[in-house]
């Protein structure tokens, strides 16, 4: 379905809605009102309007009230696969609710949708249309190739808001910035309205290139998503993977697990080799071991400078650089055991590592939902306890959110208070919790003092229960 | 006590009455007055500040009144603290420099003195803040946004009300006359006076966002703290480590007596002794202490503050059902804020550490400094250097303080070293962080230039995750 040729053929129609060889493009880059229009007219049938229910929080309670919202889709295969910006998805809680509302005017219709598993590697999501069986749909087809240049111009097409009926709309921007490293990341030049978040982006060539996204993904340098606060454009190989493979619970779950070295590192700049009379030739520098993690347990330390990770060399000479090891980490095998070179001391040391898994994050931390106190807790996981900096002795489960006018809340606890102690029992993890719990309710007491942790300081908690 | 208010609180509603009415009301707001504003002071300082990473002067407006004939007059610790002079307009216009005697951070007050050789200056009164009521008529007096001889009025609406030892203006150890007299900006360190015309307390906060929600220190917490100061500079006080609670975070069964200790500090003489969280102190050196609600915790704060320093001390506490005396050797409590100094070569300001800092970053010790501020375009700068990155080493040898600091770098730059290691601690993480100095340059633009760009490449975009953890 792919073509090379400058008149894109970006548009497939099972339906068979065909496409006329696009207007020439203007020299200056910039796009004429004739191609404008003949771009949007092929491009219509694939866009989409996606109206679902989703899930805000409330950053004091941690509670989360349900909000009708919309986005606007792709339609990415002809068997009805839709993709949409990854904001469709926070935290924990897919959207619900989802109505596809394909076409405009006479032609409009609308379908269920069904969410699928958001990736991690790209801040997109995808829904399934659940259409009729055998039914086909009009779809994006992306240049495979998805190079941009500075200065470039680029056409998107988006939808209007609900005082203007979602009307579909054209908005042309240039690219400000092309970033080579980690991978190569294309930056717009000027805000981009909400609508036009998920948009397809089309080059001066007349060919679909990418999408219009928000967001850094881990691959661009952030642990979790982050937001860029500058609009980018996600280039199609990026997210073709998930296209050609929608990403559902079997998919992502027969990927390897992710694997965990546990250290925090810098790059060995030339400043930092000259100081420890080392190499100019880049290397890691361990800067934090985390306890009980691989690298503490392999006997890295603190200082030594990683040359060489399971036979890659490392030379690492820019805080950037350091994400090609990230990246490595992520992706070398959990259980074998892996060669490094390194450093120490300016000595030359070998040593074997044994990756394992990723430690469950926050994200996909174990979370208990108690409804008589009105508290929601989560297990405390690594990442926390980095973020922070908790003590090693401190065992407890975090509080995520508190229901509104529980008596959680009439005794002011708060999202992020670890609970040490419930009443007269020890806790340390979510089973304790639920089982300390428990017994209060059983024993139905007046007052339930909680001991906690909040911040760098320790204290307590009175629930007040009112049992009848 | 509660039941005298009930008493008295009608007669307290009847005297503001009639001052609304005009009448001998307002005579005995105008005889107040002039009893009392003779000793106001318009204050203004000229401070230091080290936030931004160098020394710099800047200069605030407050309030004061004198207290002795021979010239000392009191203010806030926040408008005459940390400056380094003091300028003083009488309420006869003449203005006269002044020196800082000492100051308390834990209870915003300073004491300073006029630089003049009379003997007969207008000393205000100092009445009993023990003796005042809710609904009493209260007058403000000060320099509100600056305007100096301005008077306020208003009535106590609380007599105790606690501020707690939250946040970055801990008052531990006194309670809060609250007023509805409008106290603004500048007022800060005036007098709250009654109709008698004597100082019941010392205008110092307000509730922003709030109308006329202002607080003053209390006169009978001021009046030992400014003697301490003007005997010792500073205001002794004994400390264990330990974090207390009233009673009610725990239980609401009034039988249950003593005060809650909350949190141990791991490097505290508590903590050695054997303290834990959730004990109860029922007694302290064989005398009961007790506070039910939070606004009794003061007293027994200052209990334990009044405490010999450095002496043993015998706590009585309940453990569950048991009761044991511990044996406490107090030391001398901390400032809350360590003194700052500014290196500027370097291009960083930093502070000596706190017992608070030290707990709040899981240090092992209280070995090292904290960086108060970084200044743009400095070496520190372009380093990755932060705000609140606690400093461990310096080319590998452990720094104990400041002071310690100051010989390296001081060393190091006499030595005209090109390169420096920092080892930094960083929330849980600790990093390296390499000065490049330029021995003999200024911070030049680029140097600066080169390695700020450097810097913004290592930047999460949020800022918050300085590496990669993997």
């Amino acid at each position: 379905m792919r073509t090379n040729s400058l008149v894109a053929l970006w548009i497939v129609t099972g339906l068979a809605a065909g496409l006329a060889a696009a207007p020439a493009v203007e020299e200056a880059g910039a796009f004429s009102p004739a191609f404008i229009a003949s771009q949007q007219k092929a491009i219509a049938p694939v866009i989409c309007l996606l109206n679902f229910t989703a899930e805000v929080e409330s950053q004091r309670t941690g509670e989360t009230q349900k909000r009708s919202t919309r986005a606007l889709g792709l339609i990415v295969s002809p068997d009805g696969l839709v993709m949409t910006h990854g904001h469709m998805q926070s935290d924990k809680s897919d959207p619900s609710n989802i109505r596809v509302v394909v076409g405009e005017g006479e032609d409009e219709k609308e379908y269920d949708g069904v969410f699928l598993k958001k990736p991690d590697d790209i801040n997109v999501c995808f829904v399934r249309i659940q259409g009729e069986p055998g039914e086909r749909f009009p779809c994006v087809t992306f240049a495979s190739d998805g190079h941009l240049g500075l200065g470039e111009h680029i056409l998107m097409f988006g939808i209007m808001g609900e005082t203007l009926d979602f009307a579909r709309g054209a908005l042309t921007r240039a690219i400000s910035a092309v970033i080579e490293k980690p991978r190569t990341t294309y930056c717009i030049d000027d805000a981009i309205p909400f609508g036009y978040v998920g948009a397809p982006v089309i080059d001066s060539r007349g060919r679909i290139v990418g999408v219009v996204g928000y967001d850094l993904a881990p691959a661009e340098g952030g642990e979790l998503y982050v937001r860029s606060g500058h609009p980018l454009v996600y280039q199609a190989p990026l997210f073709a993977k998930y296209i050609q493979n929608p990403p559902t619970e079997d998919t992502l779950e027969a990927d390897q697990p992710i694997a965990w070295i546990g250290v925090f590192s810098q790059p060995l700049t030339d400043d930092l080799a000259e100081y420890w009379g080392l190499p100019k030739k880049g290397g890691v520098v361990i800067s934090t071991v985390v306890e009980g993690s691989p690298a503490e347990a392999a006997g890295i330390q603190r200082g030594d400078v990683i040359t060489s990770f399971d036979g890659t060399p490392m030379r690492a000479k820019k805080n950037s650089e350091i994400v090609g090891f990230t990246k490595l980490v992520r992706e070398t095998g959990v259980g074998r055991e892996i060669p490094v070179k390194l450093l120490r001391n300016g000595q030359a040391m070998d040593i074997t590592i044994v990756l394992t898994e990723r430690p469950v994050s926050a994200k996909d931390a174990e979370e208990f939902v108690e409804d008589t106190f009105g508290l929601t807790v989560r297990a405390l996981t690594t990442d926390v306890r980095i973020l922070l900096n908790l003590p090693d002795e401190t065992q407890g489960v975090i509080v995520r959110r508190v229901k509104s006018g529980s008596w959680a809340h009439l005794a002011g606890m708060r999202p992020g208070v670890i609970i040490l102690r419930f009443g007269e029992y020890p806790v340390t993890t979510i089973a304790e919790f639920e089982a300390a719990v428990n017994k209060v309710k059983e024993a139905r007491p007046a007052e339930v003092p909680v001991f906690c942790r909040a911040g760098a300081r320790t204290g307590f908690f009175r629930l007040q229960p009112r049992w009848e | 006590m509660r039941a005298s208010m009930k008493w008295l609180a009608p007669l307290a509603l009847a005297a503001a009455g009639c001052a609304t009415m005009g009448g001998p009301g307002e005579h005995a707001v105008i005889r107040a007055k002039n009893k009392v504003i003779p000793s106001l002071v318009h204050i203004r300082p000229v401070k230091e500040s080290f936030a931004s990473g160098q020394k710099q002067e800047y200069v605030v407006e407050g309030s004061g009144f004198i207290i002795s004939p021979d010239g000392y007059v009191v203010t806030n610790e926040h408008v005459a603290g940390d400056s380094t002079q003091v300028r003083c307009v009488l309420y006869n216009r003449d203005e006269i420099d002044a020196e800082v005697v000492g100051t308390d951070r834990y209870t915003d007050i300073a004491v300073l003195k006029l630089k003049v050789d009379e003997t007969q200056l207008p000393a205000a009164e100092l009445g009993h803040s023990a003796h005042i009521e809710p609904g009493q008529t209260v007058l403000a007096l000060g320099s509100p946004h600056g305007l100096s001889r301005s008077i306020s009025k208003g009535i106590v609406s609380v007599t105790d009300r606690y501020l707690g030892e939250e946040g970055p203006r801990p008052a531990p150890y006194n309670t809060w006359i609250q007023t509805d007299a409008a106290i603004n900006p500048g007022n800060s360190g005036g007098p709250l006076v009654n109709l008698k015309g004597e100082v019941i307390g010392i205008n110092t906060r307000k509730l922003s966002g709030a109308d006329n929600v202002g607080f003053a220190i209390p006169v009978n917490a001021a009046r030992e703290v400014i003697g301490a100061i003007i005997e010792h500079g500073h205001v002794p006080r004994s400390w264990i480590g330990v974090r207390m609670q009233e009673m009610t975070s725990k239980t609401d069964d009034p039988s249950q007596r003593g005060v809650v200790v909350a949190d141990v500090d791991p490097l505290g003489p508590a903590a050695a002794a054997g303290f834990a969280p959730g004990d109860v102190i029922i007694a302290v050196n064989g005398e009961p202490v007790h506070a039910r609600f939070e606004e009794d915790l003061p007293v027994v704060l200052k209990r334990v503050a009044d405490l010999p320093i450095g002496s043993p001390a015998t706590f009585t506490v309940r453990r569950g059902e048991e009761t044991q005396d511990i044996a406490v050797v107090t030391m001398e409590e901390s400032d809350y804020k360590g003194e700052e100094v500014e290196f500027a070569e370097w291009g960083f300001t930093a502070a000596d550490l706190t017992p608070a800092i030290v707990q709040a970053a899981r240090l092992p010790s209280s070995r090292g400094l904290v960086i108060a501020g970084v200044e743009v375009g400095t070496v520190a700068a372009a380093s990755g250097l932060r705000q609140g990155d606690i400093v461990l080493s310096v080319d590998g040898q452990e720094i104990a303080n400041l002071a310690e600091f100051q010989e390296r770098y001081d060393a190091i730059n006499a030595a005209a070293n090109r390169l420096v290691l920092l080892d930094v601690k960083r929330g849980a993480l600790t990093r390296f962080e390499l000065l490049k100095l330029e021995p003999g340059a200024e911070n030049g633009d680029e140097a600066a230039g080169e390695v700020i760009l450097d810097e913004e490449d290592s930047e999460e975009p949020n800022g918050e995750q300085p590496d990669e953890d993997e």
